[in-house]
């Protein structure tokens, strides 16, 4: 529901183990999710992970992280993706399927809430 | 389908929306089978695939036509747009996107399949704030802030788009182009600066855009020149303000035909248009102007040779009642000629009627998202003028009423 704030668990912006990047500028990480920006600064190329439009961490992430509403990130999507001129990130249906992907996919970036990050993820801050 | 009662458009309505329900039901349960199908991960070079695909129903009253047959009893289903587009994205710099689409929409558009967009975009510079690219082939036109993606419902405010600035009489001018495209974007703290245009060759084939330019059947035919199109966006904060000014010198000739009374004239159409949007948590608001230049020349007659302004501009509120649910309130305006408001001096030199030359529309209407693929929305329009109308659709502009309405129910499915 729009409007109302969701009780959120501690959450960390996650990178796959290979991104070596330890903290991103905030125009940086609006420019990765609103799939504008597709290399990281080494030239390797990135891959976006959301969770469902309605998720609660993806509107405390959006909302928080990016101050943007999900309904935003959906338009600049879609804009993208019937106009030939970018791509959607990959939606993932649960926090299980964003750690296992983020975990194995190179250059990978998502979210997670802390109770369910391990090792395989590392941490991203923003500046 | 035939409804003969004494209230029509009521037992058309009531029959219209139990259609539309049972083909959501279906739709839905198509939907919830297919995620349950394993969805191909991980495809080779970032390869998507994504399309929709629309149907709806209009009821209009008086004569007045909209996509078929609408001011019929039954209304009109002739308005259906299907789409499938790939991409894939091998390098990061580097994507190939086309999209074919079916659009059915009156004797406009009759539904033939045909390629949307095809383009190689490849970005040859790329830095921590900004970044410059080119498009090569057929690219969506960009102008204003709704025409890139306009045969989409999931991206239009509304089951018609504001028609003042969006045509759809004029759509195949308007819609694509064949050509090469500069595109660059600036990111700042709070804020992004973009552009993209360059030349293009308008596609103009087909009676629609003569009869849309010429106003009639003519012997011969319109051949694409050299154009030039472009648009210049800033968005605050992600797109919580959103700033645009786009517009297009479209040139096109007439190539007249064996023994035509028409010489071989040129058009040139020159709108510029300026846009913006504020975007709230539950509130939207959108509002677009476009000056229109016309330039009709050697065309040899005299009532073809034309050089005018047209002017057109919508206020549209939008407002996120859940998240599932989008209630919208819009006026539109278009005048066909700014010197010209009421008509009435072209009516006195041609004899047409008034109200052809300028339509104020009045819309309300309701979307419901009933799954993130599936949408249902309804919409009425309460409309004074009939400048937007197809000429197609409505062959005898003598039957058409200058005050009218307009109902329409859309149903529409994406992936």
């Amino acid at each position: 529901m729009p409007g109302r704030t969701w009780a959120i668990e501690p959450y960390e912006i996650v990178t796959n183990s290979s991104v070596s990047e330890k903290t991103l500028s905030k125009s940086s990480l609006r420019a990765i999710f609103g799939m504008r920006l597709h290399t990281w600064p080494d030239g390797s190329p990135i891959h976006v992970f959301v969770l469902p439009d309605n998720a609660p961490l993806h509107i405390a992430f959006s909302k928080e992280k990016l101050n943007v509403f999900p309904y935003q990130l959906r338009a600049a999507w879609d804009r993208l993706v019937f106009s030939g001129t970018g791509q959607a990130p990959e939606t993932v249906a649960s926090p299980e399927e964003m750690l296992a992907k983020v975990g194995s996919t190179p250059g990978a970036i998502g979210y997670l809430t802390r109770s369910r990050m391990d090792g395989s993820v590392n941490v991203l801050h923003v500046k | 389908m035939f409804c003969t009662s004494s209230n029509p458009i009521r037992r058309c309505l009531r029959r219209e929306v139990v259609r539309l329900v049972v083909v959501s039901a279906v739709l839905s349960n198509c939907v919830a089978y297919a995620q349950k199908l394993p969805i191909p991960q991980n495809l080779p070079n970032n390869l998507q695939i994504h399309g929709f695909a629309s149907q709806s129903w209009l009821k209009s009253t008086d004569n007045n036509n909209v996509f078929g047959k609408s001011s019929s009893d039954s209304g009109s289903f002739d308005f259906r747009e299907l789409g499938l587009n790939a991409s894939m994205r091998p390098k990061p710099n580097l994507q190939f996107s086309a999209q074919m689409i079916s659009r059915t929409a009156g004797k406009g558009s009759p539904g033939n399949i045909r390629l949307d967009y095809g383009f190689i975009d490849y970005t040859f510079l790329s830095e921590e704030n900004s970044k410059i690219g080119i498009r090569l082939g057929r690219m969506k036109n960009p102008l204003g802030f709704y025409n890139d993606t306009r045969d989409v419902p999931f991206t239009r405010p509304s089951i018609l788009l504001p028609q003042s600035i969006y045509f759809d009489r004029t759509r195949k001018l308007a819609i694509a182009a064949d050509g090469a495209h500069l595109y660059g974007e600036y990111r700042f703290d709070h804020g992004v600066l973009s552009f993209e245009g360059g030349p293009v060759r308008p596609l103009v084939r087909g009676a629609e855009a003569e009869v849309a330019l010429l106003s009639q059947g003519v012997p011969g035919h319109l051949v694409p020149d050299i154009s030039y199109i472009g648009r210049i966006s800033y968005e605050l904060d992600e797109g919580r303000l959103r700033f645009a000014v786009s517009g297009t010198d479209l040139n096109i000739d007439y190539h007249p035909a064996n023994g035509d009374s028409l010489r071989a004239g040129s058009i040139r159409f020159t709108p510029l248009i300026f846009s913006a949007q504020y975007n709230a948590e539950r509130w939207s608001f959108t509002s677009e102007y476009a000056l229109r230049h016309f330039e009709y020349k050697n065309f040899g007659k005299a009532p073809l040779n034309l050089d005018f302004f047209g002017e057109s501009y919508y206020f549209q509120g939008a407002y996120r009642i859940t998240p599932e649910w989008e209630a919208i309130a819009r006026y539109d305006v278009l005048y066909t000629d700014s010197g010209d408001r009421s008509g009435k001096k072209w009516a006195a030199a041609t004899g047409g009627d008034p109200h052809r030359r300028f339509a104020k529309d009045i819309t309300v209407g309701l979307r419901w998202n009933v799954t993130p693929e599936f949408m249902l929305r309804a919409e009425y329009h309460r409309v004074n003028g009939t400048a937007w109308l197809s000429t197609l659709d409505n062959p005898n502009s003598g039957d058409l009423s200058p005050h009218w309405n307009l109902f329409s129910i859309l149903g529409s499915y994406r992936f």
